[in-house]
């Protein structure tokens, strides 16, 4: 046998012979072979890399037979007498190499390249694989995430009393297929809290627990479920995942790190949005064309802020450039977030790795050449409607009188002061929010004491005045175009302003659909193109495959931890395959159906899938480690925000109240400020009331972020974020264990328990736990407790500080931060 | 079970595999991954790793770190390394030279004579003005790039540009990257240490030592030379070291017991191991900050008998001991704030340069100094430098303020197997732009991930649909000329 392979290898290896032995393919099978079957993989998978470019990878290039057997910078890949040996099956296998290292490739192509090996893997002579962009053809219009929605039978299970709805029937198939069994349901304390926190982001009270312990009615769960998707405080936990992927931040970066005015009232609109379940193709259209929509709201205009979110540099370098990153942005963002797509990898080039030529990014990018480029006040825009404004109201002539006047006596001592400035301080003064530092530096030398304290006080009744701004004035950070026409879209060679190429109109990526954009024609005195509204109508189509798959997807990926396909943000050919394909599919034709989020969420959660349990099992582990096939629940650390919110809320100190509006200030400790180059600025205390709402409403500075929020791995705020990490850092130890915040709430905490718990130790250590870890604790958990606290009295610790270290354990808790 | 690809996120487990190892090197590297051991793996049993771990090099390094003092505002170089003798006497000289900077594009100037005398020193007879009497005797060490360019002449961007390769905001510093291409071999303290300038940071602040779209464990750590050195590494006030002891026994017991129902999450013991590695930290933090081991000479060495350069010597002093303990990556802030708060010269240019040179001149020969003589210079990099350089023309109608320059500026390196003694490129007569063998801001980046035993053109990271590099998709190469 390994004679016969390995003249079988010479011969093909030498392409000089032209018979063959026995039963072994003929050199013509082991083209077409080639052809048919490995070609096509090694062109989706490998080429990319290894595909004989300019920049090939461990310098092996497996476009040619000679490449192949030649090996790469660390060696042969292929052994010819003894194939199974090959490093090639070793890598596609995943065992100590890994290739494709972005994933394995499906056993149906492992199983074909391993054939392909063991013939000796031929090339095919007549065919020169070339390395290049991949085309648009039917090939790539067939890839699993591109080709159209298609209605699916159910899979048939075994264990038909599994299933609850056709989410489980679709899991429960692949288990059985592969010998594994679903665990067993979660007990109810750990579901409670599982779905409490997955839909509300927020710990179940004790008496929350209580109830529902005690509640023994079959549908004790649908309930809480009902009750959950009812709370507002629902759309505040979803709000924060649609924020991670439209970078919401509410400052600009760079130099001034300026602040981005009544942004919040876009965070405001995708809370409402969630509670009020809004449907996605409205949510998307209102974000993408809310000023180009049939009927303009408020609302609608608010949603465009989504333009105006990225960082934005006041003083760019080049300005051509500047406009295009900004376009650019919002291009990566839209493709993104909406599509799966890596548009924006087409900028420079032909797309490397998906079927989308350079041109499709132009198209795609034309769509929103109208747009005016950022900058506070071409985006302010106000949010009542044109007839509110109309209205004689003497509230607003008021007010723009005050405003004015105010703004006259700046002006005046600003004039005074300006031609006199010397040095860095002359640019600067160009920029308003350096006016008041530098006038405080020069008072008593270039302008009197007395100026400047009139100008203190007149920034001070401008702040007062701004809130007071009469509501139908209120403004809002919107999208604006230059006019009904847009401007001309070309193709920028190597990315550059400067090189412009070919005209293009605007297109929808080429490999999804043929349909033209078909632009309304626009009334001359129209404010905008008109352009985005045809984007969003073709996005938010219920036929768009990729809007529905990507959409779906997400949500499995918040309430599972994990998407079924995992890069959730491409869907194109480097990203992860999914692994239940079908039930995706399912899962996006009924989303697309009614596009309710609240809907989806329910099935999901009320699936049997959902309840399982999270403990390991040993056939499990050996089958699928990585549980591909979710035969538990992957258990996981609550992120940043729900572990802020959670320690407000165990201390008894959360302010779940006040909704929406301007975000808070939390403390951030001194230390911190002095990396700021002006310390504190930009940074206004909050009052202990407002720094304890929830973290949704903490105020995204891109150059200050909050450290205990950014150390639990909150979501960096320049470019689109759909997956958060999930780090263990010692960082957090320290911030947990000798942090102001924590030790504060600890304190709050302590106090709080001991007015509802008494004086007894056992009893506090009790509500303690109780309200950390939302169950009974063990008589065993108490009397550590216990011991502890009278170990620390001992040592001569004082009883309240004893008690407030042992809240302070209790935050700390492993069962405090990880949810089964 | 070691070192498969579980990744529970596709961002994590790119990370990994977007790293641009070879097949082999890669997997060597899984073997001692991190985030193996961060999986919600079933083996319940995973011991913790920093995710700090020491990672190999591609290849055998020159430098095992990096110390980046980075002059904030933007030294003039025509007036500290870049000699122009023509310029002398010509004062107020209306020239024809293009100029870009904050106050836009010019073709005209009124130039401004370099106000110090230049001198030569050491045996390659370097000219150094008088802004630096005491680093100039350490020319002989010191390799310097006068054709430096960037892109961009505007704080902000530029900034970034330096220390994340880009002008647009959310990529990860150079000390990030250093750090998760080699992580550090010190797991007490921090890989990258930022230490900042008393009059405050730099513009931007943190988005200057930013992980960007990487785990927030590679971004700088603001490490203070007084007072508490890191961020919430002292117990609370009250808090005796028994007591924390206990809670921390306490707390182990109760996450012990939660654990081993749990054998499916071995992240849970991570977490255990990390509140160890937190404790240990509290003590090795501040021994390393603890500078009363110094003796009076080196102390004296650094200038931190003399009240101006007091504060940057005990931050250079304070980077050597840090290089000792293994920490990677050290940028040191001259300057912070804004305008003559650091090397910003838009007014009085001798005010201004007089000031932070007089503050940092001492300090940095006697860290070059130091290095040298305890043998870490060899394998420690020292980079000197700002965002950019200053024109030689003056900004305003009246006055010695220069604005700033980015087509032509000076930056030098010395040790981590540098060779000492040479000077790369040049500047035009005026030093406006560069002329002989321009460099760009990667060429720069290329050199230190060089010298550290890593190919810039492999270090990349998976994000956005691309393999980012610090120095960009296009690649740079290192500068040859100036590596020993």
């Amino acid at each position: 046998m390994h004679l016969r392979r390995y003249f079988l290898a010479i011969l093909i290896a030498s392409f000089e012979l032209s018979f063959a032995f026995g039963q072994e393919p003929s050199q013509a099978e082991g083209s077409k072979f080639f052809d048919s079957q490995i070609k096509p993989i090694l062109e989706a998978h490998c080429f990319s890399c290894h595909g004989g470019g300019k920049r090939l990878r461990g310098e092996l290039d497996l476009t040619t037979h000679a490449g192949l057997v030649k090996g790469g910078e660390n060696g042969k890949v292929i052994d010819l007498k003894t194939p199974g040996k090959s490093r090639l099956l070793v890598a596609i296998n995943h065992g100590e190499i890994k290739m494709p290292p972005r994933g394995k490739l499906p056993q149906a192509q492992i199983d074909l390249l391993t054939k392909w090996v063991d013939m000796g893997a031929p090339y095919s002579a007549s065919t020169v694989v070339r390395h290049g962009p991949p085309k648009v053809d039917d090939r790539a219009k067939s890839w699993w995430a591109f080709r159209p929605l298609k209605q699916l039978d159910l899979p048939k299970v075994a264990d038909e009393k599994w299933v609850r709805n056709p989410i489980d029937a679709f899991i429960l198939a692949k288990l059985e297929s592969r010998g594994l069994k679903p665990a067993p349901p979660v007990d109810k304390e750990a579901l409670l809290r599982r779905v409490t926190y997955d839909l509300i982001g927020l710990p179940p009270t004790p008496d929350e627990v209580k109830g529902f312990l005690a509640d023994k009615s079959l549908d004790a769960y649908e309930k809480v479920v009902a009750r959950l998707l009812n709370s507002p405080h629902y759309g505040e936990r979803w709000a924060r995942h649609w924020l991670d992927l439209v970078r919401y931040a509410e400052t600009d970066s760079f130099e001034r790190d300026n602040p981005k005015p009544f942004v919040w009232r876009y965070r405001d609109y995708v809370i409402r949005s969630f509670n009020e379940d809004k449907p996605y193709p409205q949510f998307i259209r209102e974000q993408l064309a809310g000023d180009e929509l049939d009927k303009v709201t408020a609302d609608s205009l608010i949603a465009t802020g989504y333009y105006r979110l990225g960082p934005w540099d006041d003083e760019p370098v080049d300005k051509a450039l500047a406009y295009y990153d900004g376009l650019d942005d919002i291009v990566t963002t839209t493709g993104q977030v909406f599509l799966g797509l890596t548009i924006s990898c087409a900028r420079c080039h032909d797309h490397k790795i998906d079927p989308m030529p350079q041109k499709d990014y132009y198209r795609f990018l034309a769509f929103f050449h109208g747009i005016r480029h950022y900058g506070a006040a071409a985006s302010l825009r106000p949010v009542a409607l044109p007839e509110d404004l109309t209205k004689q109201n003497p509230k607003v002539s008021e007010y723009k009188r005050s405003v004015a006047e105010v703004e006259k006596q700046m002006q005046a001592i600003e004039e005074k002061v300006a031609p006199r400035l010397q040095g860095g301080e002359i640019d600067d003064f160009k920029f308003p929010t350096n006016r008041l530092d530098i006038l405080r530096k020069n008072a008593g030398k270039l302008l009197s004491l007395e100026d400047f304290n009139r100008y203190q006080t007149l920034v001070e009744s401008l702040e007062k005045l701004e809130k007071s701004r009469p509501t139908v004035m209120a403004q809002a950070l919107c999208v604006n175009e230059v006019g009904p026409k847009a401007q001309d879209t070309f193709i920028l060679v190597r990315g550059s302003p400067k090189a412009k190429g070919e005209r293009v109109e605007p297109g929808f990526p080429s490999v999804l659909t043929d349909i033209k954009a078909n632009l309304p024609d626009v009334p001359k005195d129209a404010k905008s193109s008109h352009r985005r509204r045809v984007l969003a109508d073709w996005i938010a189509s219920k036929e768009n495959p990729l809007t529905w798959r990507v959409a779906a997807n997400r949500l499995w990926q918040y309430h599972f931890g994990r998407g079924l396909v995992r890069s959730s943000s491409d869907f194109g050919y480097q990203g992860t395959p999914p692994t239940h394909l079908e039930l995706l599919d399912w899962l996006a034709i009924r989303f697309a159906e009614s596009g309710r989020f609240k809907e989806m969420h329910r099935l999901i959660v009320l699936s049997s899938t959902y309840r399982m349990s999270s403990k390991s099992s040993e056939n499990g582990v050996a089958k699928d480690a990585e549980n591909d096939l979710f035969w538990r629940f992957d258990p996981r650390r609550l992120a940043a925000e729900e572990i802020r919110d959670s320690i407000l809320a165990v201390s008894g100190n959360i302010n779940l109240t006040k909704m929406y509006g301007p975000s808070i200030y939390p403390k951030i400790s001194k230390d911190v400020l002095a990396g700021q180059s002006q310390p504190g600025r930009g940074w206004k205390v909050s009052p202990p009331e407002e720094a304890a709402r929830r973290s949704v409403y903490v105020h995204l500075k891109r150059s200050l972020q909050v450290p205990f929020l950014s150390v639990f791995d909150a979501a960096d705020t320049d470019a689109t974020c759909p997956v958060r990490f999930a780090t263990t850092q010692p960082t957090q130890a320290l911030s947990m264990l000798n942090g102001e915040f924590a030790n504060e709430q600890a304190e709050i905490f302590a106090a709080d328990v001991r007015k509802k718990a008494g004086d007894l130790a056992k009893d506090q250590v009790r509500l303690i736990l109780w309200r950390a870890c939302q169950r009974e604790p063990s008589a065993r958990e108490i009397e550590r407790g216990v011991r502890l606290i009278n170990d620390l009295a001992a040592d001569g610790v004082a009883r309240p500080d004893a008690l407030r270290l042992y809240c302070l354990l209790a935050l700390n808790l492993n069962e405090f931060v990880y949810l089964d | 079970m070691q070192g498969d690809f579980c990744g529970r996120t596709r961002r994590e487990f790119l990370w990994e595999s977007g790293c641009g190892f070879g097949a082999v090197a890669l997997s060597a590297l899984l073997g001692d991954d991190f985030f193996g051991s961060q999986q919600v793996r079933a083996d319940g049993v995973t011991p913790f790793r920093n995710p700090l771990a020491p990672r190999p090099p591609h290849f055998e390094p020159k430098a095992r770190s990096v110390i980046f003092l980075f002059m904030y505002g933007g030294p003039s170089h025509i007036d500290t390394f870049d000699y122009k003798p023509t310029m002398y006497g010509r004062d107020n000289q209306t020239v024809e030279v293009r100029t870009f900077g904050r106050g836009g594009h010019r073709n005209q100037g009124r130039i401004v004579e370099p106000r110090w005398r230049f001198r030569q020193y050491g045996e390659c007879g370097k000219r150094v003005s008088d802004l630096f009497p005491y680093l100039a005797q350490r020319v002989d060490d010191i390799a310097f790039l006068h054709s430096m360019t960037a892109d961009s002449p505007i704080h902000g961007s530029a900034m970034l540009m330096m220390n994340s390769g880009r002008i647009l905001s959310g990529h990860p510093a150079l000390g990030s990257w250093v750090n998760y291409g080699l992580g550090t071999v010190n797991q007490d303290l921090p890989g990258f240490v930022v230490m900042l300038d008393p009059r405050g940071g730099p513009i931007s602040g943190a988005r200057n030592w930013t992980s960007g779209y990487m785990p927030a464990y590679f971004e700088g750590t603001v490490m203070r030379s007084q007072g508490t050195p890191i961020l919430n590494l002292n117990r609370p006030g009250g808090v005796s070291a028994t007591s924390q002891r206990q809670v921390l026994d306490a707390l182990r017991d109760y996450n012990e017991a939660h654990g081993m129902t749990r054998a499916g999450n071995s992240a849970l013991n991570a977490r255990i191991a990390s509140y160890e590695l937190a404790y240990r930290m509290q003590s090795s933090a501040p021994e390393a900050v603890d500078l009363t081991q110094e003796t009076n000479e080196t102390r004296q060495l650094y200038g931190m008998d003399e009240g101006r350069s007091e504060a940057f010597g005990r931050q250079c002093l304070l980077a050597r001991r840090l290089v000792e303990r293994g920490v990677r990556c050290i940028q040191i802030y001259s300057g912070g704030n804004h305008n003559d708060a650091n090397w910003d010269a838009h007014g009085d240019l001798a005010h201004n340069h007089n000031l932070h040179a007089g503050e940092t001149d001492k300090p940095i020969a006697g860290l070059l100094t130091d290095l040298k003589r305890r043998g870490l210079l060899d394998s420690t990099l020292v980079v000197w430098g700002g965002e950019f350089g200053r024109q030689p023309t003056a900004e305003y109608a009246r006055g010695t303020g220069r604005d700033h320059n980015s087509y032509g500026f000076t930056m030098w390196l010395a040790g981590g197997g540098i060779r000492g003694g040479v000077s790369v490129g040049s500047t035009d007569e005026l030093g406006s732009a560069a002329a002989e063998r321009p460099f760009h801001v990667k060429h720069l980046h290329a050199t230190i991930l060089h010298q550290l035993g890593l190919d810039p053109n492999r270090l990349s990271y998976f994000h956005g649909g691309l393999d980012q590099k610090l120095v960009g998709v296009e690649g740079a190469e290192p500068i040859r000329e100036i590596i020993a």
